[in-house]
C-alpha cells in the first residue's frame, strides 16, 4: 500500500495503481474523457492532467503510478488553462448541435464541457464532412461526433479481442476509427457485442436499439426481455455452447416450470426480439432450450432449490395446465399444501389434451408433470368444479386456472350444421383416440396455430383434402411460419386474406363460400374493418368444417364469479393483482387473458403463486438460485465469418415420412449444431459487464 | 563473416565492452550511449528499429535502401544483446515499395515490417533503435565501424562527416536566411555555433531569399499532419490549427493572432504530445514564428510574401493600354480564367487565377503585369481597345 496527497487529502492506494482511478475511488472528481475504467489508459485526451510536487511538467493522472509519499494537486490555474486548450481543441472538429444530437443529456463531452466552462471562439472550427454510415445491422456510425478517444478501438481490440476497429487516416488527413478499408462490420468479422457503442462517450457509435422508453438491460438484452418469464437467455446459451447442459437446465428452471416442453413448443418471443436477425437469422433458441434440457441429469435442481417448511395453509388448484401446475408447484415449495384438481382423466391441459402429439410426446409432457409430483402437489384427476366459492371452506385459498376449452362457433349462416367440428372438441378427441366426427374434405376457418394443430390433426387422421382459410393477410397471420410452411409441405392449402360468407348445405355441410379480403384494418377503436373485393365470391367444397376461432374458458355466471370480455374471469390486474371478484379466489393462465402461449401461462401461474404466498402470510418470494455463478469471459475473440454464420436447422421427418402417424417428426438438434448454434450469440449481455462512466454529474449530486 | 555471426561468437559481454570502447551513440531526438541503453534494457526486451517518429525529411532511409543488410543485421545484433526473437522495423507510410523490397531480408532476421509509425504507447519496455544506430552497429561488428555522422545538404547523397563540422563549413551561411537543421530552424547566426551533430534527421536545408518561412513551416505542419497517428489531441487537434494559422497567412488572410495562438498551442504541444511527432511540429512552428517574427509581420501587416512565394499577395493584370486584343494570352491559361476577344482589350478573372505566370510569358506586348502592390483601375466588361479611359 502506498499513502497518497491527493489536493491535501490523504489517501491509502495500492501501490501502482493509476492514479485517476485512485482520486475517483475516492471520490475526489477530476475530469476525462478517454479515460474509461475497464480499458487500457491512453493519455491522449489531456483532460486528467495533475500536477506532482517535484515533477517538471503537468501529466495525465490516468498514466500515472501511485507511489508513496506522492503529492497531487488536481486544480491550479495551470492546469486549468491546459484543460481548457485542450478542449476547445476537441471541440475545434466537433459539431456544435448538441440539442439535435441523439446522446444528448447522456453525453460525457457535454459534461465535461459544463464542468470545465465555455470555451472561447478562437480556434478554427471545421466541419469533419463525414456520411453518417447506417449501412451496418445495429449500430450506426456518425464520425463527424467523434473525437478520437479511442475507447471504441481499446474495447474492441484489448477489452474484446475482437480487433475489428482501429485509428485510419482519411485523404484530407481526417482521423477516424473504423474497419480497415471501410468494410462493413459484417465482413471485418465483427461479433456485434456493442462494447463500442457502450464506452463511446459522445454521439458517434449509436446502438440503434437504444431507447428512453424502456430499461437499458430490456434494450441491451432484448431476449430475456421478451421472454414473458424473462429466462435469462446469454446465460444459458453459454453454458450449452460450453457444453454444460445441467447449469444451462439450472439457469432455464430459475425462470420456469416445464423447460422441455417448452423446448419443443414455445412460441419463442425471444427469438423475435434477438438481436442476431438484424445480423442475418435469429438465435434458435427454442431448439437450443431443447438440446439441454433433454441432456441435463437434474444436478443442479433436482431435489435442490427451495422449500421451506409446511405453513399449514391448504390451496386448491382448480386446472392442471401449465399455469395451475406452475402456481400449485411455487405454492408447495413455499410451503403450502396444494391440491391441483383436474376435470380431464390426466393434468396438462392443452398439452396433453391440445397440442397434437406429433409436436409433443405425452409421455414427456407426463415426465414433467411428475416433477410437480414429486415436489408434493397432489393432483387429483377427473374432478370438475363448478362451485369455486365451496372450495374456499375446505382450502384457503383457491386459484382458478381452468384454461380455455371451449371452442368458438362464429355467427354465420350454417354453424351448426352436422359436419360443423369445433377446434377443441375435435383436437381433445383425436388426442384421446376418439371418434372426431371428420369426413373427407376439411375447411379449417382460422389462422393461428391451433388452426395448424386442427388442419394436420385431420391431415394424420385420413382426410383426403385439407383447406385452412383466415381474415388475415399470409404476412399477418398469427401462426409460426414453420407451422405454415410444414403444413404446406404435408399438402394442406392455406388461403389467406378471406372471409367466410357462410357454410354452405341442407342437411350436412356441403362447403364454405368465402369472398376475398382486399383489405383489414382497425379503427381507431379497434374495431375490425374488412374490405371485400367486389366479384370474388367463390366456394369450397367440403364435408368437414373445423373452426378454429378461437377458445374461451368453459364457466359459467353460475360459478358465481364476475366474468368479462370472452368469458374470462375478471381479476383485479391481468399482471400484478390476479384476486377475482371472491375473496380467496384467485385467476391466471388463459382464463383471464385469451388464448396465448404455454410460457405466458407458466409465468401468470409463477405471479399468482407470488400473489397467494403473500396472500396466506408469506413473503411472496419464489425466486431461486439454482444454476452455479455464471462467469462470463468479456474477451470474445475474432471469429472468421462470424456474421454470416446460418442458423442451425433440426433435423425433420420429410412431409410424406410424417404425415399418416403422430409421431414426433422433428428430432431438434445434434450435438455439433447444439454447440456452434450457441456460439452464434452475440452475448448482447457482456455489455451490461462494462462499468459506468464516473460524471461530474455523480460526484456534484454526492457533493450535495 | 557477418556482423551478427561475430556477434555470437564474440558473446553478449565481448559486443557490449565493444560499443562502450567505441563509445557508440543511439542516434536522433533520444540520444543515449549505447551501452547504457542495453544495460538499462531488460532482458529478453522487444527492438523496434525505425526512423525517430517525427522525422517527416527521411533522407537517412537511404541508408536502407542502399545497405539494407547493414541495418537488419544491426537490428539482429541489438536482439541478440537483449536476449529477444521480437523484431520489429518501422518505415513511413508513404514507404510501402521499400518494405516490399526489403520483405525477404527481413524475414531471414526474423524481422517484422510495418508502415507506421512507432507506438510509444504499446512499446512498453522495448528498446528503440534508430536505423543509424543498427547501421553503426553492424559496422562495428563488422570491424569497418568509421566515427561520424550521416549527413545530405539539402537532399543530395549521404555522408559521414565528424560529428564536430561546423555547419558553416557544410554549407554558405552568407547568403542564408535560416537553416533548417534536423526538426528545426536556425538563424544563419545560431548556426554558426551549430555542428553536423545537430542535423538530427541528416538533413541540413538552408533557406534563402527565395524562400519564404511561412510556406516552409505551412508545407511541414502538413507533413506532420501525414506523419502523426492522431491519438494525441494535441498532436492532432494542435496541428491542425497550427497548419491552419500558417495557411492563412500564406494567403494574405493572416492575423496577428495567430502568432499568440501558435505559441500557446505550441508551447502546451511540447510536452502534451506522447511522441516526437507533435513535440517537433511544435518547435518547428516556435522556431519560425519567434525567430523569424518579422517575415510573419510582413506577411500580416504588409501585405506581402518578402520572397514572392506566396501568391496571394502577388496579382497578376492586363494592362488596358497596352493590350492589343491578340489572344495569346487566353490561348494559353490553363485556368481559363482570362475573357476577351479579337480587339478588345483582355481581362483576368483573380478569382479563377492560379497566378501561374504562363500569360506574362505568352504576351509579346509586355500587357500582362504581375505587381505586389494595388492593382490600377481596370475595365469591368469587355471594352474595345484602344476606347478604356482610366479616368
Amino acid at each position: 500500500m502506498a499513502v497518497i496527497t491527493i489536493d491535501g487529502e490523504k489517501i491509502e492506494v495500492p501501490e501502482g495503481k493509476n492514479v485517476l482511478e485512485c482520486a475517483l475511488d475516492a471520490g475526489i472528481y477530476i475530469p476525462h474523457l478517454c479515460h474509461h475504467k475497464d480499458l487500457n489508459p491512453l493519455g491522449s485526451c489531456r483532460m486528467c492532467i495533475v500536477q506532482v510536487e517535484g515533477h517538471d511538467q503537468v501529466e495525465p493522472s490516468c498514466m500515472l503510478k501511485a507511489e508513496d509519499g506522492m503529492v497531487i494537486e488536481t486544480q491550479n490555474e495551470e492546469i486549468k488553462r491546459l484543460r481548457m486548450l485542450a478542449l476547445e481543441l476537441l471541440l475545434a472538429g466537433h459539431p456544435e448541435d448538441c440539442s439535435t444530437c441523439p446522446k444528448y443529456g447522456h453525453c460525457e463531452l457535454q459534461v465535461l464541457i459544463q464542468y470545465i466552462g465555455p470555451k472561447t471562439g478562437r480556434m478554427k472550427m471545421r466541419s469533419k464532412g463525414f456520411a453518417v454510415n447506417a449501412k451496418n445491422p445495429l449500430l450506426v456510425h456518425d464520425m463527424n461526433r467523434c473525437i478520437l478517444c479511442g475507447r471504441c478501438v481499446r474495447a474492441c481490440d484489448d477489452l474484446r479481442g475482437v480487433d475489428v476497429l482501429h485509428y485510419q487516416k482519411r485523404e484530407d488527413l481526417e482521423v477516424y476509427t473504423g474497419t480497415l478499408k471501410n468494410k462493413l462490420l459484417k465482413d471485418a468479422d465483427c461479433r456485434f457485442c456493442q462494447a463500442c457503442a457502450e464506452v463511446c462517450p459522445t454521439g458517434t457509435i449509436r446502438d440503434i436499439l437504444s431507447t428512453t422508453e424502456k430499461s437499458k438491460e430490456d434494450y441491451v438484452v432484448p431476449c430475456k426481455a421478451g421472454c414473458p418469464a424473462h429466462t435469462n437467455i446469454p446465460e444459458y446459451l453459454r453454458y450449452i455452447k460450453e457444453g454444460d447442459y445441467d447449469a444451462a437446465t439450472a439457469v432455464i428452471r430459475e425462470k420456469l416450470t416445464m423447460p422441455k416442453t417448452l423446448g419443443y413448443i414455445c412460441t419463442h418471443a425471444c427469438e423475435l426480439e434477438c438481436k442476431r436477425r438484424l445480423v442475418n437469422e435469429p438465435m434458435s433458441i427454442r431448439n437450443l432450450k431443447r438440446y439441454a434440457t433433454e441432456h441435463d441429469s437434474g444436478k443442479y435442481w433436482r431435489g435442490k432449490g427451495k422449500q421451506l417448511a409446511d405453513t399449514g395453509k391448504k390451496v386448491c388448484v382448480v386446472g392442471g395446465g401449465p399455469a395451475g401446475l406452475t402456481a400449485a408447484y411455487y405454492l408447495r415449495k413455499q410451503g403450502h399444501d396444494v391440491t391441483v384438481k383436474e376435470a380431464l382423466p390426466t393434468a396438462g391441459g392443452m398439452l396433453s389434451y391440445g397440442i397434437p402429439s406429433y409436436r409433443l410426446p405425452r409421455e414427456m409432457v407426463q415426465e414433467e408433470i411428475q416433477v410437480f409430483t414429486d415436489q408434493g402437489v397432489k393432483i387429483e384427476t377427473g374432478v370438475r368444479v363448478d362451485q369455486p366459492k365451496e372450495l374456499l371452506k375446505e382450502y384457503d385459498a383457491v386459484l382458478m386456472a381452468i384454461g380455455g376449452h371451449n371452442g368458438v362457433r362464429l355467427p354465420m349462416p350454417g354453424k351448426d350444421l352436422p359436419g360443423v367440428l369445433v377446434n377443441i372438441d375435435f383436437l381433445r378427441k383425436a388426442s384421446m383416440g376418439q371418434e372426431t366426427g371428420m369426413g373427407h374434405k376439411v375447411i379449417v376457418l382460422g389462422g393461428g396455430n391451433v388452426a395448424f394443430d386442427c388442419a394436420r390433426t385431420a391431415r394424420r387422421l385420413g382426410a383426403e383434402e385439407i383447406h385452412v382459410a383466415c381474415l388475415e393477410a399470409r404476412d399477418k397471420m398469427t401462426s409460426d411460419d414453420e407451422e405454415i410452411e410444414q403444413a404446406q409441405e404435408e399438402g394442406i392449402f392455406v388461403h389467406p386474406a378471406q372471409t367466410f360468407e357462410a357454410i354452405t348445405g341442407e342437411d350436412h355441410v356441403t362447403g364454405v363460400d368465402f369472398m376475398n379480403v382486399e383489405s383489414f384494418t382497425f379503427d381507431e377503436n379497434r374495431r375490425a374493418i374488412i374490405k371485400k373485393e367486389a366479384g370474388s365470391e367463390h366456394h369450397i367444397d367440403a364435408d368437414t368444417v373445423i373452426f378454429a376461432t378461437g377458445q374461451r374458458p368453459d364457466i359459467t355466471e353460475e360459478a358465481g364469479l364476475t366474468l368479462g370480455r370472452g368469458n374470462s374471469i375478471t381479476v383485479t390486474d391481468i399482471v400484478k393483482d390476479k384476486r377475482t371478484s371472491v375473496e380467496g379466489i384467485f385467476a391466471a393462465g388463459d382464463c383471464i387473458y385469451g388464448t396465448k402461449s404455454v410460457v405466458m401461462a407458466i409465468e401468470s401461474g409463477r405471479e399468482a403463486a407470488s400473489q397467494i404466498d403473500r396472500y396466506l402470510g408469506g413473503d411472496g418470494d419464489i425466486e431461486e438460485e439454482l444454476a452455479p455463478k455464471q462467469v462470463k469471459d468479456p474477451y470474445i475473440g475474432k471469429i472468421t465469418g462470424f456474421a454470416y454464420q446460418k442458423r442451425r436447422q433440426p433435423k425433420i421427418d420429410p412431409a410424406e415420412m410424417r404425415q399418416n402417424n403422430f409421431n414426433l417428426f422433428d428430432h431438434g438438434l445434434c450435438e455439433e449444431d447444439a454447440c456452434a448454434e450457441a456460439g452464434r450469440c452475440l452475448q448482447c449481455d457482456l455489455r451490461l459487464q462494462i462499468s459506468a462512466p464516473k460524471t461530474w454529474a455523480d460526484f456534484a449530486k454526492e457533493a450535495k | 563473416m557477418g556482423a551478427l555471426a561475430n556477434a555470437k561468437q564474440a558473446g553478449r559481454e565481448a559486443v557490449l565492452a565493444k560499443v562502450k570502447e567505441a563509445g557508440l551513440w543511439e542516434y536522433g531526438l533520444k540520444k543515449e550511449a549505447l551501452f547504457d541503453k542495453f544495460e538499462r534494457a531488460s532482458e529478453g526486451a522487444a527492438v523496434e528499429a525505425g526512423l525517430n517518429n517525427a522525422d517527416t525529411d527521411r533522407v537517412l532511409l537511404a541508408l536502407l535502401k542502399n545497405t539494407p543488410e547493414k541495418v537488419l543485421e544491426g537490428i539482429a545484433v541489438a536482439g541478440f544483446l537483449t536476449g529477444t526473437e521480437s523484431l520489429s522495423l518501422y518505415l513511413p507510410e508513404s514507404e510501402s515499395e521499400l518494405t516490399e523490397s526489403l520483405k525477404e531480408k527481413a524475414e531471414s532476421y526474423g524481422i517484422q515490417l510495418f508502415n507506421e509509425i512507432i507506438n510509444v504507447r504499446a512499446a512498453g519496455d522495448a528498446v528503440l533503435l534508430h536505423i543509424v544506430t543498427a547501421a553503426d552497429l553492424a559496422d562495428l561488428m563488422d570491424g569497418c565501424y568509421q566515427k561520424g555522422v550521416y549527413v545530405s545538404v539539402d537532399g543530395a547523397p549521404l555522408e559521414k562527416k565528424a560529428a564536430d563540422t561546423g555547419i558553416g563549413e557544410l554549407v554558405p551561411l552568407g547568403s542564408a536566411k535560416a537553416v533548417k537543421l534536423g526538426y528545426r530552424y536556425y538563424t544563419p547566426a545560431e548556426a554558426e555555433g551549430l555542428t553536423a551533430a545537430d542535423a538530427t534527421t541528416g538533413l541540413i536545408h538552408v533557406l534563402t531569399d527565395k524562400d519564404c518561412i511561412v510556406a516552409e513551416t505551412r508545407n511541414q505542419m502538413t507533413e506532420y499532419r501525414k506523419a502523426s497517428c492522431g491519438k494525441c489531441v494535441f498532436c492532432r487537434e494542435g496541428l491542425i490549427q497550427l497548419e491552419y494559422e500558417q495557411k492563412e497567412t500564406t494567403q494574405a488572410r493572416g492575423k496577428m493572432e495567430f502568432l499568440d495562438l501558435t505559441k500557446e498551442i505550441g508551447d502546451a504541444m511540447k510536452f502534451s504530445c506522447l511522441c516526437s511527432v507533435g513535440q517537433e511540429a511544435a518547435k518547428a512552428a516556435l522556431d519560425a514564428t519567434e525567430k523569424f517574427a518579422g517575415e510573419y509581420e510582413a506577411h500580416i501587416k504588409k501585405n506581402q510574401c518578402p520572397a514572392g512565394v506566396c501568391t496571394s499577395f502577388v496579382h497578376i493584370y492586363i494592362d488596358p493600354q497596352t493590350c492589343t486584343g491578340c489572344g495569346e494570352c487566353l490561348d494559353v491559361c490553363p485556368a481559363d480564367c482570362i475573357e476577351g476577344k479579337a480587339k478588345y482589350i483582355h481581362m483576368i478573372d483573380e478569382f479563377d487565377c492560379t497566378k501561374c505566370g504562363k500569360c506574362i510569358e505568352a504576351c509579346e506586348e509586355g500587357a500582362v503585369i504581375q505587381t505586389a502592390g494595388k492593382l490600377p483601375k481596370l475595365p469591368n466588361r469587355l471594352t474595345k481597345v484602344g476606347k478604356f479611359r482610366q479616368h
